[in-house]
């Protein structure tokens, strides 16, 4: 019943105030995650506050779904059950903040654009690049590890935490990590917390640390035409002393749709996007080794003008609203494979999608091995389980997995979002036992059902 | 005998000690040891400097020097897969001639093996820049103290499911034993500029840090070594470090031709601007590696002036530094310790070393408490009681100064997750209610608690 007054509103309104509770149903509608509709949703003002909410959930048997913006939502497979949103959007502040030290504390609500933009101030920022890109909040992405392509040269979420602190559904507030760049006391609750998409606590505040914000950056790209030549060039790049910030290869649909340019088909064929940051003489030197390269491969090269090179790129970043925005209805599948294999694995995508007459963008972080595919058409609905099927097989022999971010329309519960699990799936539950013993933070979503 | 010793010491030896050279036999040691409820703690090189490869409560010992090879070398991938066995240093010569290497270099880098790296998730001087051995493990085999072995990560990023790659790396042991580690190789950068900068004051050099970190500048590394330590590593190792300074600093960049020389440049200014006496570049590999030997064979150096010595691993905000330096000068004054210093001032990881007689009782006392009293300034300052050498049983008793009890009860909640029992590493990363070891002070190498 979802009317204002019954005991669970009233309970949820006495912990965190009438104000931040909400059991309207089209309110609720709209956090719907995988078809399902919360009946409440909370947005506690206090990290002690999501807590306290977090133990009334357990204790009656009410499932949770953390979020911050909702951009990675999608992600995961849908929940068994889903009673209550819990939004972190109140939890918007820097607690702590040390430039000469490069440090920060910030609470998991803060939107990843405002917190570049409190950081800038003092010439710093978190060189991140999540899907999501600004509208992305901390907390969403640690949960998620999101790291976009500029984790060649940074690394993802999960080197820059230094620590958290992560409400449990006991109701208790649990800390690890601290504040400083180097730390090995005790358990490394970071590494099990980030990246487990809200399944065995919340992560309500984060230490990071910072970095100084680059003084130029510029983005070159090379036409490579062929498979072949983009894995020749890859190599030649990654075994060289030249230190790109990301390496992205897209194929003719990705960067039609991301420069907004002629519509699918008009063949151009593979673009190598190369973004360089420094000062002036690092830039240079980028520019005239990249260009030699191509050269002696026969890769024409061109370097992007400063606007067109930076929209592009932030609409690569929020690349699941880019797909909302151009197609009806559309299926994203992420690719993590060894360094080597990302061109033979896009080979063999375009092959499947061609077979299945389904139209495929791939966007692949080359220099790191992960791989973006989008899937539209007509045929998508009754092709997708066989497109999720056939890419996982080849992702899993080249050594490597493939997980569904975003299912199509009114498909999504088989085949699995996150793949099989190995052997290390009952130790996974274990800890979620642990954690979760009355299994209502995000149920099903994970893998392994867990 | 030797094996109730690393850097810390202990006085109960193990019981037995066995040299698997499989994970099989990990496996079936752990299987025996299971159905008799005898406890297993595992050891690499014994270079820990915080117990946690001690034996103290007996039990199994094992120890893996039978077990390193290097399994797969795997260039294009930038991976390795090694056993724990495989000293440090022997992976980057490995893949020296491909123009790569393992970053996290440990001072021991000759000796520690890369499954002690993994428990302690040990770092070293360049991983200012590159980060700890957290950030470069991909992979592991752990054998759990049921005997199941178990495989997680692999060679790519993002394996789905939980991190427990991050959650063993660190773990000391506690958790499963690691029989197999994937880790990523780093390529060499184009070139690197060692800059040696020669303090009159302790707190020019430590303004110094605080200012290169300001500038934007991350070096690869930046080492302080006090005047006294620098004496004591000159004497042994003739490197090249001037005998009458204060302070110095020894900075490394590294990349391409062109940052490095913006970045040298840059920190050169940053030193003459907080009154350095000189600035110094090594003009050659040579006296690079000298410079290097002699600050990692500064432990070494400093117990040939002393019959032991006790490293401590502090970390504080890099900003806090000076007035750190400054206290750690008064509480050898008040507790009449000769404490040398050399460190990462980089990243603030302290290794402040208290010189002792293991002979004279109420020195060692002197020293235990002088130590204490840094790490709880430590504490104090926002920072943590260790950077990289782990809690083992050395640092036990402080960790309820830095965690709340909800704290350590979810950190014990994860332990049970994986030893339940309490078999393997028993008494080791926090309190456990029935801490009661007693260890000694080792002759030679340092140790007390």
């Amino acid at each position: 019943m979802n009317t204002a007054h019954d005991s669970v509103h009233l309970a949820l309104a006495a912990i965190v105030g009438e104000s931040h509770v909400v059991s309207e149903p089209t309110a609720c509608a709209a956090m719907a995650v995988g078809g399902r509709v919360p009946q409440y949703i909370v947005d506690p003002p206090t990290a002690e506050s999501v807590a306290a909410v977090l133990k009334f959930a357990a204790d009656r048997d009410l499932a949770v779904i953390p979020r911050g913006n909702g951009t990675k939502l999608p992600i995961g497979s849908p929940p068994r059950r889903y009673d209550l949103a819990l939004s972190l959007k109140e939890l918007n502040h820097v607690w702590h903040y040390e430039p000469a030290d490069l440090t920060t504390s910030v609470e998991a609500g803060m939107k990843l654009g405002d917190f570049q933009d409190f950081l800038g101030g003092e010439g710093l920022w978190l060189p991140l690049d999540p899907l999501g890109g600004a509208r992305a909040s901390i907390g969403g992405i640690l949960a998620t590890n999101s790291a976009g392509p500029l984790r060649l040269r940074f690394g993802s979420p999960r080197d820059m935490v230094l620590g958290i602190k992560v409400a449990t559904t006991e109701g208790k507030l649990v800390k690890s990590g601290g504040r400083v760049v180097k730390n090995v006391a005790g358990y490394d609750l970071c590494k099990l917390l980030v990246g487990s998409y809200g399944t065995l606590g919340v992560i309500v505040e984060a230490s990071f640390k910072l970095f100084p914000r680059l003084a130029r950056r510029a983005t070159l790209v090379l036409e490579p035409g062929t498979l072949g030549l983009a894995r020749d060039l890859r190599r030649r790049i990654l075994n060289s002393p030249l230190e790109p910030l990301c390496m992205v290869l897209f194929n003719t649909e990705a960067s039609s749709l991301l420069q907004n340019g002629p519509p699918p088909g008009d063949a151009q064929g593979l673009e190598l996007w190369i973004e360089v940051g420094g000062s002036p003489r690092i830039l240079e030197r980028h520019a005239r080794d990249l260009a030699e390269m191509g050269r002696s491969m026969g890769v024409p090269s061109r370097q992007l003008n400063e606007q067109t090179a930076k929209s592009c790129w932030l609409r690569l970043r929020d690349y699941e609203q880019l797909f909302a925005g151009s197609f009806p209805d559309v299926m994203v599948l992420k690719a993590t494979l060894p360094i080597a294999s990302s061109e033979e694995f896009l080979s063999f995508a375009q092959q499947v999608a061609e077979g299945e007459e389904v139209k495929m963008a791939s966007f692949a972080q080359v220099g790191v091995g992960i791989v973006h595919l989008g899937l539209w058409g007509v045929k998508l609905g009754t092709a997708a389980d066989r497109l999720v099927t056939n890419t996982r097989k080849s992702a899993a022999r080249l050594g490597g997995a493939l997980v569904v971010e975003q299912y199509p329309n009114g498909f999504n519960a088989e085949p699995d979002a996150w793949g099989p699990s190995g052997d290390h799936l009952e130790a996974m539950r274990r800890l979620k036992a642990a954690w979760d013993p009355k299994g209502v933070l995000s149920p099903g979503r994970f893998v392994g059902g867990l | 005998m030797l094996y109730e010793y690393d850097g810390l010491s202990s006085l109960r030896p193990p019981d037995v000690v066995v040299f698997p050279r499989s994970t099989e036999h990990v496996v079936q040691v752990v299987k025996f040891a299971a159905s008799r409820k005898l406890l297993v703690v595992p050891r690499g090189a014994g270079t820990g400097l915080s117990g946690g490869s001690l034996p103290w409560q007996g039990g199994i010992l094992i120890v893996f020097s039978r077990m390193k090879d290097i399994l797969e070398i795997d260039i294009e991938n930038q991976r390795a897969r090694v056993q724990p066995g495989v000293v440090n240093l022997d992976l980057s010569l490995a893949v020296s001639d491909d123009g790569y290497y393992f970053a996290p270099d440990p001072s021991s880098q000759k000796a520690c093996t890369l499954g002690g790296n993994v428990a302690e998730n040990a770092g070293g001087p360049h991983t200012l820049l590159y980060g700890v051995t957290t950030n470069h493990v991909l992979g592991l085999e752990v054998v759990l103290p049921t005997g199941e072995v178990i495989h997680t990560g692999g060679k790519f990023w993002d394996p789905p499911g939980y991190d427990l790659t991050g959650l063993f790396v660190g773990s000391e042991g506690t958790l499963g034993i690691v029989t197999e580690i994937t880790v990523r190789l780093m390529r060499k950068a184009e070139t690197v500029a060692t800059l040696l900068a020669v303090y009159e004051r302790v707190v020019d050099a430590t303004r110094t840090v605080a200012a290169i970190t300001a500038r934007g500048i991350t070096p690869a590394a930046l080492e302080m070594i006090d005047g006294f330590t620098l004496r004591a590593i000159e004497e042994a190792t003739h490197a090249g470090y001037p005998m009458d300074s204060a302070a110095v600093l020894l900075i490394e960049v590294e990349g391409l031709r062109e940052a490095v020389e913006e970045n040298a440049l840059q920190i050169e200014s940053v030193c003459q601007e907080k009154m350095a006496r000189q600035v110094r570049r090594a003009k050659s590999a040579e006296e690079r590696d000298l410079l290097w030997k002699g600050r990692k064979n500064a432990f070494g150096a400093l117990g040939r002036i002393s019959p032991s010595y006790y490293v401590q691993d502090g970390v504080i905000p890099r900003t806090r530094l000076p007035e750190m330096l400054e206290f750690i000068g008064q509480v050898g004054t008040r507790y009449s310790v000769k404490i040398g210093n050399i460190f990462h001032a980089g990243d603030g990881n302290l290794h402040p070393i208290f010189l002792f007689d293991p002979r004279d009782a109420d020195e060692s006392r002197r020293v235990r408490e002088a130590a204490q009293e840094v790490l709880a300034k430590c504490i104090e300052m926002g920072g943590s009681i260790t950077g990289e050498h782990g809690v083992g049983i050395e640092k036990i008793n402080l960790m309820p100064l830095l965690f709340t009890a909800d704290d350590l009860d979810m950190m014990r909640k994860i332990k049970g997750v994986f030893n339940s029992e309490g078999l393997f590493n028993p008494g080791k990363v926090f309190p456990t209610g029935k801490m009661c070891g007693e260890l000694r002070i080792g002759a030679g190498a340092g140790g007390v608690l």
